[in-house]
């Protein structure tokens, strides 16, 4: 009797740590990074190579432009990650913008784009920077025009979409080949694959630092490392008054009174300068701003803290980061057609 | 049947427990955690010690602030289930008192949890702690229900949150559920015979609210003292205020005061009807003030309780506190620093003055290595009671 009774819940827990054994190991939970899965494509923008290699030639193109002088590659930089080391843009006619260039690497996991979400998808993203009168200043309709007196763009719009060049099919192009520039597997997801050497020593500290004391993962959740949500820093508010509304501009909602988009950390080694402002040059300026609990104002997000990381806690979790970074596609500016 | 089931069952469930430990990584950590695939640093500076982020947590009805609407519910998350226990060496020995020396390796409790989101409205936590037997190697440990509340927020608004059920009130600034050390708050444990302790969880509904500017405030009305028969109406009512000056919530970062008052009622015996009940009073101020690693925590609280709660010929007054200093000197490692004092009237005589000394270490998130050592005395008309305590221990949650 004692045996079969043993063996019964012997038995039991062992199915139950085979069934459920998931939840016994740490990191599983909904806020888990993990590694990144494969790119969701919207079922009317499916990814063909033919259109991928018209959305690049639009990327690298600055006849885009109202001058010609600016493309969106100017801002977002193949060689500097994928975004610009200047603070802030500078577009058309030497204006210069007022947010940094976020990096188009993993774009394509963004639930929403720009810091204030103001986008709902890439392909809306990509034709919004074409409008802005400081970015590139054209209109749609010119750009339409321009690009259909291109035979060799006429031609691909033709053959891809069955029209001549349209906003719509302007912006699916551009986001085809935005969805191309995913990072690969970095140090942390061959870590989490299981292999030990993969990280350093700092890294796998400061790996612990990032999802408990720094408090970095409630917002820098899921594989992008971005909660796709709006957080008030503080950042730019001085004297009461804020010199960038974010995502309030939008919504209008006070909640959201100087909260930007949540920006994935997957390469962001390379993406410097950092915030919405690029007022951080450094990874390291970053933290000692996270370490302060941020810029106290009235809409500051209940998650910024002060965190009281040490030294050595800074540095491992500068290492973390690092460990972040992955292989991205070396993509040169192609030929345009003529 | 009993003998095999009270046998096997905890054997079987060791086994779990030890099954899962050796797959778990270093930052496994219990439900809360589990759920988001935190560390348990996100919430706690030293476990089990809430940080200000876990004090955010924790009054926000076990919600993320400001992701309330991202959260889950304990039927979209890993089962809500955590274990909680400490083993180690004790060494205990009083002088004038009957109560036994210890010197041998002892588990010293263990605590079964569950917690989480019911509903998208409405959190809970539910603490069981099972009998434990005393015997050579166990520690005894009553069995009882420790914590079971449901909490509801921002009804409202962030300033109308009720929390009901039996949980741990808030008059109690520093948290004896979560303290650094084993070693008990006296001034929370100190009242008239068989009455109200501080640190006890209380059954009652807390209403609770919180602004952006620092300040908060809760009220509640709870069964309070024991000694009442069963048929005694609750009539104990309490309130606290606090103020944090500057960034955080006063655990880790900021500067935090507090005021309480709690008012209540007790017979002085079980036998006598509720009638007979007679009043006591307690009002108590605390502070938490940090600085870098640093925090020194202070609570001091005056009582008044009616003669006949301690068979006198006149009312008892009486005073005390603390002072803990902790230092977070490097990561993963708190030592802490404590002294407990109780003045009393010569009536009474139970003067108590307590050292406390010790550290923590985190080999991991859930597991610290504990050595703490405190010396107490208490006044007694029988002669002066002198205890002795020292552990090493493992504290550790699952």
């Amino acid at each position: 009797m004692k045996k079969i009774l043993f063996s019964l819940l012997a038995s039991a827990g062992l199915l139950l740590l085979i069934t459920r054994g998931g939840w016994l190991l740490a990191g599983e939970g909904f806020l888990f990074n993990g590694s990144l899965p494969a790119v969701t494509v919207p079922v009317d923008n499916l990814q063909t190579d033919a259109k991928i290699k018209l959305g690049r030639q639009l990327y690298f193109d600055k006849r885009l432009s109202a001058d010609n002088t600016v493309s969106c590659a100017t801002c977002h930089v193949p060689e500097t990650g994928w975004a610009n080391h200047a603070a802030t843009d500078t577009g058309i006619k030497g204006q210069v913008g007022g947010r940094n260039s976020g990096s188009i690497i993993n774009a394509a996991y963004m639930k929403v784009q720009f810091w204030d979400g103001r986008a709902a998808t890439l392909e809306e993203q990509a034709v919004g920077p074409i409008q802005n009168p400081i970015e590139m200043g054209e209109t749609l309709e010119n750009v339409v025009k321009k690009l259909n007196a291109i035979p060799g763009y006429k031609a691909q719009f033709q053959q891809i979409f069955g029209t001549d060049a349209t906003a719509d099919a302007i912006g699916k192009a551009i986001a085809a080949f935005e969805r191309t520039v995913v990072s690969g597997p970095s140090a942390y997801d061959r870590y989490r694959q299981g292999d030990p050497e993969a990280m350093t020593p700092a890294a796998v500290r400061g790996m612990d630092i990032f999802n408990g004391k720094g408090h970095c993962t409630p917002c820098h959740s899921g594989p992008a490392f971005s909660d796709g949500g709006y957080h008030n820093l503080g950042v730019g508010f001085e004297k009461g008054k804020y010199k960038d509304e974010g995502r309030y501009a939008v919504t209008k909602s006070r909640k959201d009174m100087g909260a930007f988009k949540t920006p994935g950390l997957r390469n962001t080694a390379q993406t410097y300068p950092y915030l919405h402002d690029g007022s951080e040059k450094t990874l390291e300026a970053v933290i000692e701003l996270y370490n302060r609990g941020g810029v106290p104002n009235p809409h500051l997000d209940p998650l910024m803290l002060p965190l009281n990381l040490t030294k050595t806690e800074k540095t491992d979790l500068v290492a973390f980061l690092n460990s972040l970074n992955g292989p991205v596609p070396e993509i040169k500016e192609p030929e345009l057609p003529n | 049947m009993k003998k095999i089931l009270s046998g096997y069952i905890p054997a079987a469930a060791g086994c779990l427990v030890l099954l899962a430990t050796a797959s778990m990584p270093a930052g496994a950590v219990p439900v809360f955690a589990r759920k988001y695939g935190f560390s348990c640093t996100m919430c706690h500076s030293n476990y089990p010690r809430l940080n200000d982020f876990g004090t955010r947590y924790r009054r926000n009805g076990y919600r993320l602030p400001g992701r309330e609407n991202d959260e889950k519910t304990i039927l979209q998350s890993p089962p809500p289930v955590a274990l909680r226990t400490s083993a180690g060496y004790n060494y205990y020995r009083a002088v004038n008192s009957a109560a036994p020396a210890v010197r041998q390796f002892q588990l010293n409790g263990l605590d079964l949890l569950s917690a989480g989101r019911i509903s998208p409205d409405a959190g809970y936590m539910f603490v069981y702690t099972p009998v434990l037997t005393a015997s050579r190697g166990v520690a005894a440990q009553d069995g009882v229900l420790e914590m079971a509340s449901v909490v509801f927020n921002d009804l409202g608004s962030s300033w109308f949150n009720v929390r009901a059920g039996r949980f741990e009130p808030a008059y109690a600034a520093l948290s004896p559920k979560r303290q650094l050390a084993v070693s008990p708050y006296e001034i929370y444990d100190f009242t008239f015979p068989g009455g109200l302790a501080l640190s006890q969880t209380q059954s009652g509904v807390e209403v609770t609210g919180y602004g952006r500017n620092g300040t908060s405030y809760a009220a509640g009305w709870v069964n309070g003292s024991d000694t009442g028969n069963a048929s005694q109406a609750a009539a104990d009512v309490y309130a606290r205020v606090e103020k944090v000056f500057g960034e955080g919530e006063g655990q880790t970062a900021g500067q935090r005061i507090g005021l309480m008052g709690y008012s209540g009622s007790a017979v002085p015996d079980v036998t006598l009807p509720a009638a007979a009940s007679k009043t006591f009073r307690r009002a108590g101020i605390d502070a938490s003030l940090n600085y870098r690693h640093l925090n020194l925590a202070m609570q001091y609280i005056s009582g008044t309780d009616n003669k006949a709660l301690w068979g006198k010929s006149s009312d008892v007054n009486f005073s005390g506190g603390l002072a803990e200093v902790s230092y977070l000197p490097a990561t993963g490692l708190v030592c802490f620093a404590r002294y407990d004092v109780v003045d009393t009237p010569r009536s009474v005589n139970m003067d108590i003055s307590k050292w406390t000394l010790g550290g923590r270490y985190y080999p991991a998130d859930n597991i610290a290595l504990h050595p703490e050592y405190s010396y107490k005395k208490q006044k007694s008309s029988a002669g002066d009671i002198t205890e002795n305590f020292f552990t090493a221990r493992l504290d550790y949650a699952f």
